[in-house]
């Protein structure tokens, strides 16, 4: 283990806690609502409260424009970040992966470093989150269905979109294993196809398993991010007209900041406080990939002669 | 397959592609009383009728902005010279940049920069942007002095420098790390100590031993750099409210009478050409490179 491993793995177990079991130490619940007050002192001298509320003594974290508490707000809206993150990364690589072994295991193709055919490719030009994009704007603005069942149909389609690459990417991998010397001696022995992806490719895939893993949270993350920009919150949108607003129904971390992203010159922690918390557990897992990859390395890799 | 057949299949095959993945906001629709998804296919193939019929009466090649009917070909012009001025200046300065500080980061010893690279790259694109023009916010109000405009406001005065800073940063941040992970791999095989031991200089090594051996990857790698590229464009076109062919789409895809099949359709198509362009330059810019290195 070493320190960024540590620091990484350490942020990101606050967080979950923090999202489990924060609704019971928070000061102010989603329900609490700060209306416009005005109280007089015994000087006279009047107190006008107006939320948004600036981050103080009795919002920790601001409010929003409502007046609802930010801090409740994020601890609500992190139960989807970091599930529904962890969810789709996990479905990935576990059908991405299984698909990837398989195809690189049984395919015929001879490995080769620089692909010859992609010019299937140029549909790189049509980046992910359009087609998700696609997908959903038909049906998240003012949803019936719960906010729970929302992102689970945005799970899923993240899943399914995100399977290809992470297939290919273990099919490569499997490829490049499979023409070892210990594959070819494990097969003169007898052992079957399953015996030899379960006990010889797999334990050697195992560590980019894990660093693949990291890196889909990262993705989807980016992916809801993205999405939130262009007003397609995880969880479902609420859309009000006249004055046209668009609400995120389960206050998750990228609809937060979606929604809030015309905050850049006035009341600027609306936007900033779900950023910062946003980009804290993006960085809690770069951390824990980078320290992943940095133990691998002194364990396998050769070093540079320059 | 022959490339020449596979060529033929290519372009039906992307045309329908784009038909069909355009059409999923007529055919997948939720019941707005008990949120159940149905799927309208009869509705997706009228459209994708419509569309094809459209072609020839140029109805194809109108659409809706708000109330107002636009001529597609009148509009796309100039939303065409926006994305691409900014496109290619982004795939050519961020290639060029991230080879060449690739390398530097293979060979430089200075840690920080590295880990500081890879910290930035790990944020999404809008974060980055955000940031960026929070940072202009923050030194306004503290100084009173506007750097540069965070985003257009009008189309006569549009923001220029940011946009500009951001198209080349994120594409060029991709490059430097494929081109330095890459570089530090080659520079570890034997032909490398051979060469020093030969005692040929260090700069004579990287450009005419390790570099050549890293242009292949680069080439391969370069569809992927051009997915960040356009993926970063829809971001930022649409933060820095630039009037580019996104904006376009994505502006008016839902009009007065709903959604807008036509124009998304078209929107894509002038995006793949723009792919195919810049793509083909950036090849150039690589063979260039190719002429130099490779003996």
């Amino acid at each position: 283990m070493n320190k960024t491993l540590i620091t990484g793995l350490i942020i990101i177990v606050i967080m979950i806690a923090a999202s489990l079991f924060g609704q019971y130490f928070a000061p102010h619940t989603l329900d609490e609502h700060q209306s416009v007050t005005y109280v007089v002192d015994e000087n006279g001298e009047g107190d006008l409260t107006v939320p948004p509320i600036p981050p103080g003594k009795q919002y920790p974290l601001g409010t929003d424009k409502e007046g609802y508490d930010m801090l409740a707000k994020l601890l609500a809206g992190s139960k989807y970040t970091i599930f529904i993150s962890l969810a789709i990364a996990f479905l990935r690589l576990l059908l991405g992966g299984i698909i990837g072994l398989f195809l690189g295991y049984f395919s015929k193709i001879k490995p080769s470093r620089t692909d010859k055919l992609p010019i299937w490719n140029m549909l790189n030009g049509i980046p992910i989150f359009i087609i998700v994009w696609m997908i959903m704007i038909g049906i998240t603005m003012n949803p019936a269905a719960s906010p729970l069942y929302m992102s689970s149909i945005l799970a899923v389609i993240l899943t399914l979109v995100g399977i290809p690459t992470v297939a290919s990417t273990m099919k490569e991998k499997t490829m490049i294993m499979r023409e070892k010397q210990f594959i070819l001696s494990a097969k003169s022995i007898g052992a079957g196809h399953w015996t030899i992806i379960r006990r010889h490719i797999f334990p050697h895939l195992k560590e980019s398993f894990v660093i693949l893993f990291v890196q889909e949270i990262v993705l989807s993350l980016s992916l809801f991010g993205q999405l939130a920009i262009f007003n397609i919150f995880v969880g479902g949108t609420t859309m009000y007209f006249d004055p046209v607003q668009y609400v995120s129904r389960s206050n998750e971390w990228s609809g937060l900041i979606g929604q809030a992203r015309d905050y850049l010159f006035i009341y600027q922690w609306v936007l900033f406080i779900p950023l910062i918390a946003y980009i804290i557990y993006i960085l809690g897992f770069h951390l824990i990939s980078v320290g992943l990859e940095k133990k691998y390395k002194q364990q396998f890799s050769k070093f540079s002669h320059i | 397959m022959p490339k020449a057949l596979q060529f033929s299949l290519f372009v039906p095959g992307i045309l329908l592609f784009v038909l069909v993945f355009a059409m999923f906001p007529v055919v997948l629709q939720a019941d707005h009383f008990e949120g159940a998804l149905s799927f309208n296919w009869s509705g997706g193939f009228t459209s994708i009728g419509d569309y094809l019929k459209g072609i020839w009466n140029g109805q194809s090649f109108h659409y809706l902005s708000g109330k107002t009917e636009l001529s597609f070909w009148e509009q796309i012009g100039r939303s065409f010279t926006v994305t691409f001025f900014y496109i290619t200046v982004g795939g050519i300065i961020g290639t060029t940049l991230g080879v060449l500080l690739g390398v530097y980061f293979a060979v430089t010893r200075i840690k920080w920069l590295k880990r500081f690279l890879e910290l930035t790259a790990v944020f999404p694109d809008f974060v980055i942007v955000i940031l960026l023009q929070f940072l202009i916010v923050i030194i306004a109000t503290e100084t009173g002095f506007v750097i540069f405009d965070v985003a257009s406001f009008s189309t006569d005065d549009p923001a220029i420098a940011l946009p500009l800073i951001s198209t080349i940063i994120i594409p060029a941040n991709y490059m430097i790390r494929n081109v330095a992970l890459h570089m530090s791999h080659t520079l570890t095989e034997d032909y490398i100590s051979f060469a020093k031991a030969r005692g040929l200089g260090r700069r004579y090594i990287i450009s005419y031993h390790a570099l050549p051996n890293v242009l292949p990857f680069i080439k391969a790698d370069l569809h992927k750099f051009m997915g960040i590229l356009f993926g970063n464009l829809f971001i930022f076109e649409y933060l820095y409210n630039l009037g580019g062919v996104t904006m376009l789409v994505f502006s008016n895809a839902f009009a007065f009478t709903g959604y807008q099949y036509s124009l998304v359709v078209n929107g894509i198509f002038t995006l793949l050409l723009l792919y195919v362009i810049v793509y083909g330059l950036l090849r150039l810019v690589i063979l260039g490179a190719e002429k130099v290195f490779v003996r």
